[in-house]
């Protein structure tokens, strides 16, 4: 009978915790994010500070931080059907596929005054646009820039010419040591390049374009790079960190993820990318990931969620989120702030910014990391030339945007 | 028991020795690992750093399981940062809940499995079976849509306590079936002649002899609730309902990675279930097999 | 699986007959009672009046919703025809200005309609007749911000014209209609001027009933007619089967006769609603002429109002002929359609009917109650279980294998599945795609890793080592901690067990961690002796390796538990005995320990196969496919169908193909362990 008790002693104690939580009922924003440590802090800050001016009104923000694994699916989950959030901030990646999905993010051209939108950097505002609507406002961005060792490299190079000869010099592949590091077999670090050259993944019809010439164009660049020798063979992204850790990268293309991986005692300093002299001059074109702020679209209080959207992208936030989240805000007006610019990383991304281009946010963007990577693969590999493997690349997602597109 | 009798105090048991502890330590090197993760009051993957030249010895040192210097501070972050403790609480309402509902339903069921016979009894075990077959995964939407929509569990444990369940009673049904077959049924039949009911029967003669297979099955119901993490992470829209798990990823995944407190949060999450492990190992080992011969 | 020895069912039945209600059911015992003769007339008028009763309340339904349908389509069509011209007119008049405001007020509205027009240069209010626009709400005007959905909806439309012309399809309704809360219906229709979409229309009509009601009458009489006739056949007749076999023909007899008037009924409505639609579009034609008169609009192209009789799409149903009046062919084509559907639907009501009047009439209900009143109590027993495993696995099971049979993507996720049926080509793509493999230029092999037998290959080399890897150290570690007098075995044994203990997550991360190029344990430990770090997840066969090293690391305390309890049952007495018989310690191991094994081993290797065919987790956190999709799995490639390319119907097939080999793989093992279990 003991095992009898020890049963009803767990029943109770469950029935205890089992009792739903009740829902508070007023003007009550819930604003869902993914950020932990001192972004999470930094944002709960601003909702602080909006709470507090906004306490007479009786509008309240509440956040709940979702780990950054499962958002994606809790919001494709709950928002459509009523039960989600009244704001949620994900970068534009997902964008297009929620906005397909329907019912998930609110269009906000209604709302959207001219001098809000002035107040973003142009590319970033252009990232919460999918088929001519506007569906968020932008809060903050990444992008890839050069960063380089500044005991190897005195003054950084502005044009791939001078690159290769600066990186000429500084390679000795048989001591380990290149010029340049970045993960050029990744397509994401590739683009850089490919839209330099003018090319892209999709055409402005999203019709897949992977082996357009100017893609193969830069993918034979890079092989040039390769065949120089100022690249290392297998670039993952770990090498890379090593590497330059060690002072045996000169020059790294990598993002502000990477600066939080730089060992102390290396002076590193940023750049923007060069411009391609194989390409007439034209500068290269990172692409970037802009986080926004999304009204969902079944909430029911989204004038308010959009006040405060509008609040938490405006230049006061934008500051408290630079300067103590460590985010690069997509908010001009940010950077007039000397505080800001003193930062040498928001600096260059601000700088890099100028001349980079939003990631696509249509939902056939996820069908291309694959294929595209299987060729780079294929291509740095020499089983391929360039020109096939993009060949190869371009029917697996056409088929792919086929399949997806099908009609009766 | 009397196989290699003739091997008396173990002394030739030395090479068996020298295999098994290399092989344990094998086994719990990663263990070891994470531990000195955990106490290094450090994020990286390092334990130790290496220096320009690394000579043999400083590899030896790099891959010791030994922090550089020892400290609790990624333990004292991951507690306090975060209501930890208000989700491994959480968890095991959730899990207990879990357990006692799924090894209460697995039961009962199997218990009419392997003592009644009726019609459609073949087909209810195999669909039984055929449940474990479905991939799981895709399973999301439709899930939340009914225990969200319909039942209206969102954010909270009862929502989750139900779907754990469900989801570890095909599992439990087929192994406490293989244990009630194995029960001799003389001991119901006496107990039949003295005028007692099925259900007294079953409660106090069955589930008694039972014990070994009901806490294996209660094991598995209870590690089933306590790792999940992606239903966790979709039902609760309160960062004070979370699980334990769904706590753990803040610390992977995303942009940064801090090894170190996931390591230290692995170690607080892992600890109840391994005392659990050891508390009912003398079941596991008669459970699982007397369970499995009949299956 | 097999059941418990015969000697024990006895007793097994002994505890069922105990139940009280045993002694109830048994002299009303189905089966041969029922077919001798007398007592069971009841039956077969109770089963006909049930039969007929039920597929005629259904029959009676369909048609009350056939008509109701029709009447929708009618009122739907006359407002598409409505809006459309107002549209044309507005695109006529430019999209802006006095002229709109004018081709609106009079364009003609039923009682309580009402028209506006949403211009998105300055998010205008153009014009409109709805009662609460007046006064200082008159348009033109800004919209107001709880006018926020009526912008919405015009860029909706914008963007769903601008979607359909890029991809060269009609993927995105053009025409919006709505229910409003009201009860009316309001559609809108984009304004395109110069091929541009620069506002919309917007037209509300009231409910508007114009179905009319469906009588009673024949249905009650194709229900006693047949019911009479066979009340009297039964009483003339003897025999059970004879008189089952009379009431299936009066059930025809009803059924049919019904489903002749249903048809009718039909037919006229059909061309009544053609009727109304091409007057509605004469009379609208006409006015559209005399107002673009008036207002001196651009005549240029020529009005075309057998355009306005359109689909969701904009494109013209072409039911009507361009002068407006119901095409005579088409209109016969459509009513053949109709007639085939119904006639389909009806076809089932009768067989269901049928099965209905068979399962009562021959006695098969009163059969099935009493078993499931006999053995209740083995039903109450497992009924929890079933009811929550059918709610929350067979559901959301079925709902699947539904999908499967779909187009459902993320593009249509809002319509009806039923609007998405493909049938099996999810299937046939899947399974009749064999691209698995091409030989390069340079004649080496290219694996095309998306192809599912590439991926099932994988899968079946990845679960069979698994399990070989478990097994097999399980099993001597079994061995090796069996040995008797072992010191420290409760320690071997609790330490070796640890990794079970370990929530799979977390080891799974700790290995990919392990096997990290620059910090991990496994390249410096390489490194140590020598060696170049591997990138481990670079290439196919290391990417492989580390989730084997992962998974064998989880999985074989469990087989080590298994063999262990399996090989502590053994009585020590046996190994005496051969011992005694002169065999050597191999021979024991052959004859005693493996046999002895066997019965706990194979249900524990069946299960580790089914977990490891559907092992996600390892794979998607430990290699996540890398490089390439080369190390995917069936499960992880499924999930990835779903969530990155948004195939949602072909991620379900994928996933019942899985199950699909998953029980084809049980079935043939039962039958193999059964057979060597008889041998």
């Amino acid at each position: 009978m003991t095992n009898l008790r020890t049963l009803l002693a767990a029943l109770c104690l469950c029935a205890v915790g089992l009792l739903p939580v009740p829902s508070f009922a007023a003007t009550e924003l819930v604003l869902w994010h993914a950020y932990r440590a001192e972004e999470k802090a930094a944002l709960e800050k601003v909702v602080a500070e909006y709470n507090k001016a906004n306490e007479a009104k009786g509008v309240k923000v509440t956040t709940l931080a979702v780990p950054y694994d499962a958002y994606a699916d809790k919001i494709s989950a709950t928002v459509p059907r009523g039960k989600g959030p009244d704001l949620f901030i994900f970068a534009q990646d997902r964008l297009g596929g929620w906005i397909e999905a329907g019912n998930t993010v609110e269009p906000i051209d209604f709302f959207l005054d001219d001098a809000t939108k002035k107040r973003f950097i142009p590319t970033t505002m252009d990232a919460m646009v999918y088929r001519g609507t506007t569906y968020g406002l932008p809060l903050n961005y990444k992008v890839i820039t050069l960063i380089y060792n500044k005991k190897l490299v005195p003054t950084p190079p502005k044009t791939s010419g001078e690159l290769v000869t600066m990186a000429k010099k500084l390679s000795d592949a048989k001591a380990g040591r290149f010029g340049l590091a970045y993960a050029y077999g990744d397509f994401y670090y590739h683009a850089a390049v490919m839209n330099g050259f003018g090319g892209g993944v999709f055409d402005a019809k999203t019709t897949p374009t992977m082996n357009s010439p100017a893609n193969v164009k830069s993918v034979e660049q890079v092989l040039k790079w390769k065949k120089d020798g100022i690249l290392p063979a297998e670039p993952s992204s770990a090498l890379i960190t090593s590497l330059f850790n060690e002072g045996k990268a000169a020059m790294v293309f990598s993002g502000p993820w990477f600066v939080g991986e730089v060992a102390k005692g290396v002076d590193y300093g940023f750049a923007r990318l060069p411009t391609l002299d194989e390409n007439k001059g034209t500068p290269m074109k990172p692409w970037m990931t802009v986080e926004g702020v999304y009204v969902a679209a079944p909430s029911k209080n989204k004038e308010a969620a959009y006040d405060f959207a509008k609040f938490l992208t405006d230049v006061g936030a934008g500051k408290t989120l630079a300067l103590e989240g460590r985010q690069s805000p997509a908010n001009n007006a940010v950077y007039a702030d000397p505080k800001v610019t003193a930062d040498p990383l928001l600096k260059a991304m601000k700088d890099q910014v100028d001349v980079a281009i939003p990631m696509p946010n249509v939902p056939e963007m996820s069908m291309v990391w694959t294929p595209a990577t299987s060729a780079m693969n294929s291509v740095l590999k020499n089983t391929a030339t360039p020109k096939a493997a993009l060949d190869v690349a371009q029917k697996s997602v056409a088929k792919d945007v086929a399949g997806l597109r099908t009609k009766k | 028991m009397a196989l290699f009798s003739e091997r008396r105090e173990g002394i030739s048991h030395v090479p068996l020795h020298v295999v098994l502890v290399a092989f344990t330590l094998f086994t719990i090197y990663p263990i070891l690992w994470v531990v000195s993760l955990a106490f290094s009051g450090k994020q990286s993957l390092a334990i130790a750093t290496l220096p320009e030249n690394p000579t043999f010895w400083d590899r030896l040192r790099a891959v010791t399981p030994w922090p550089e210097q020892f400290s609790v501070s990624n333990f004292a972050s991951v507690m306090t940062d975060q209501p930890f403790a208000k989700w491994m609480l959480n968890s095991a309402i959730i899990s207990i809940g879990t357990t006692v509902v799924g090894v209460f339903l697995a039961c009962t069921a199997a218990y009419a499995f392997s003592r009644f016979k009726f019609p459609g009894q073949r087909t209810g075990m195999m669909a039984f079976l055929v449940s474990q077959m479905f991939p799981g995964t895709l399973m999301l939407i439709p899930l939340y849509i009914i225990l969200v929509q319909w039942l209206g569990l969102g954010s909270s444990r009862l929502g989750l306590i139900i779907v754990y369940a469900t989801t570890s009673i095909p599992f439990s049904v087929w192994m406490l079936k293989g244990y009630f077959d194995t029960i001799p049924r003389d001991l119901e039949e006496a107990a039949l002649i003295e005028g007692a009911s099925v259900g007294r029967i079953f409660w106090s003669v069955i589930l008694p002899l039972a014990k070994p297979a009901v806490a294996v099955t209660a094991l598995f119901s209870f590690m089933t609730a306590w790792n999940e993490f992606i239903l966790a992470a979709t039902f609760m829209d309160q960062e004070t309902m979370y699980t334990a798990p769904v706590g753990l990823r803040f610390f992977v995944g995303g942009f940064s990675q801090q090894w170190g407190y996931f390591a230290a949060g692995s170690i607080i999450v892992s600890v109840p279930v391994v005392f659990l492990f050891l508390f009912l190992q003398k079941y596991l080992v008669s459970g699982l097999t007397a369970g499995g011969v009949k299956g | 699986m097999s059941q418990n020895a015969p000697q024990q069912s006895p007793s097994a039945a002994g505890t069922v007959r105990a139940s009280p209600n045993h002694d109830a059911t048994a002299p009303s015992d189905p089966g041969p009672s029922g077919r001798s003769g007398g007592g069971n007339w009841g039956r077969v008028l109770v089963g006909l009046a049930l039969a007929l009763g039920l597929s005629l309340l259904l029959a009676h339904g369909l048609l009350v919703r056939a008509q109701a349908d029709r009447g929708a389509e009618r009122a739907q069509r006359k407002s598409v025809v409505a809006l459309l011209g107002l549209t044309d007119l507005v695109q006529r008049a430019g999209g802006t200005g006095d002229a709109v405001g004018a081709v609106v007020a009079g364009w003609p509205r039923p009682q309580g309609g009402a028209a506006r027009v949403i211009a998105f240069s300055g998010i205008k209010l153009e014009a409109s007749t709805f009662p609460e626009d007046t006064g200082d709400k008159a348009a033109p005007r800004r919209l107001s911000r709880e006018e926020k959905p009526l912008y919405d909806r015009g860029q909706r439309l914008r963007a769903a014209v601008e979607t359909n012309s890029e991809e060269g399809g009609a993927r995105k309704s053009e025409v919006e209609s709505e229910t409003l809360p009201s009860g009316g219906r309001l559609l809108s229709a984009p304004v395109q001027v110069d091929g541009q979409v620069v506002g919309s229309v917007e037209w509300f009509t009231p409910v508007l009933t114009e179905a009319d009601p469906i009588s009673w009458g024949p249905a009650l009489l194709a229900f006693l007619l047949p019911l009479a006739a066979c009340a009297g056949a039964v009483f003339a007749l003897s025999r059970q089967g004879a008189r089952v076999a009379v009431a299936a023909v009066l059930f025809a007899a009803g059924l049919g006769g019904y489903t002749v008037y249903s048809l009718r009924t039909l037919d006229a409505e059909l061309r009544e609603t053609e009727e109304a639609v091409s007057a509605e579009l004469r009379t609208r034609g006409e006015t559209a002429q005399k107002l673009m008169a008036a207002h001196g609009l651009d005549a240029e192209p020529a009005l075309k109002p057998g355009a306005w009789d359109a689909d969701a799409m904009r494109r013209p149903l072409g039911q009507l002929t361009d002068a407006g009046v119901p095409d005579a062919g088409k209109l016969a084509e459509r009513g053949a359609r109709v007639r085939g559907d119904a006639g389909k639907a009806l076809g089932a009501l009768g067989v269901l009917g049928l099965a209905v009047l068979l399962f009562i009439g021959m006695g098969a209900l009163h059969r099935t109650v009493a078993t499931a009143v006999e053995f209740r109590q083995a039903y109450a027993y497992v009924a929890p279980a079933m009811v929550g495993m059918v709610l929350l696995v067979f559901f959301p099971f079925a709902y699947g294998i539904t999908l499967s049979f779909t187009d459902a993507n993320l593009y249509n996720s809002s319509q009806p599945l039923s609007e998405l049926w493909i049938g099996l080509k999810n299937y046939t793509d899947i399974l009749g795609d064999f691209s698995f493999a091409k030989t390069a230029a340079d004649g080496s092999l290219v694996f095309n890793y998306l192809n599912f037998y590439y991926t099932l290959l994988f899968t079946i080399l990845w679960t069979v080592t698994n399990v070989t890897i478990g097994v097999t150290v399980g099993l001597l570690l079994a061995l090796a901690l069996n040995v008797p007098n072992l010191r420290l075995r409760p320690i071997y044994r609790v330490l070796l067990i640890l990794p079970w203990a370990m929530p799979n997550y977390i080891t799974a991360l700790i290995w990919k961690g392990m096997f990290h190029q620059q910090f991990g344990v496994v390249n410096h430990v390489i490194r140590m002796f020598g060696g170049e770090g591997l990138a481990w997840f670079d290439s196919p066969l290391t990417a492989f390796f580390t989730a084997l090293a992962t998974n064998g690391w989880l999985s074989f305390p469990f087989m080590m538990v298994v063999s262990l309890g399996a090989l502590q049952s053994i009585p020590g007495e046996l190994y005496e005995a051969a011992r005694v018989d002169g065999a050597n310690r191999w021979q024991q191991f052959t004859a005693i320990t493996l046999p002895a094994l066997k019965p706990a081993l194979v249900p524990a290797i069946i299960l580790s196969v089914v977990w490891t065919f559907n092992m996600f987790n390892i794979i998607f956190l430990v290699t996540g496919g890398d490089p390439g999709g080369s190390t995917e799995i069936l499960v992880t490639q499924a999930y990835k169908f779903a969530f990155e390319r948004y195939r949602h119907g072909y991620a379900a097939a994928y996933s019942t193909v899985i199950f699909g080999i998953l029980l084809i793989y049980s079935m043939v093992q039962n039958r193999m362990s059964r057979a060597t279990e008889a041998a």
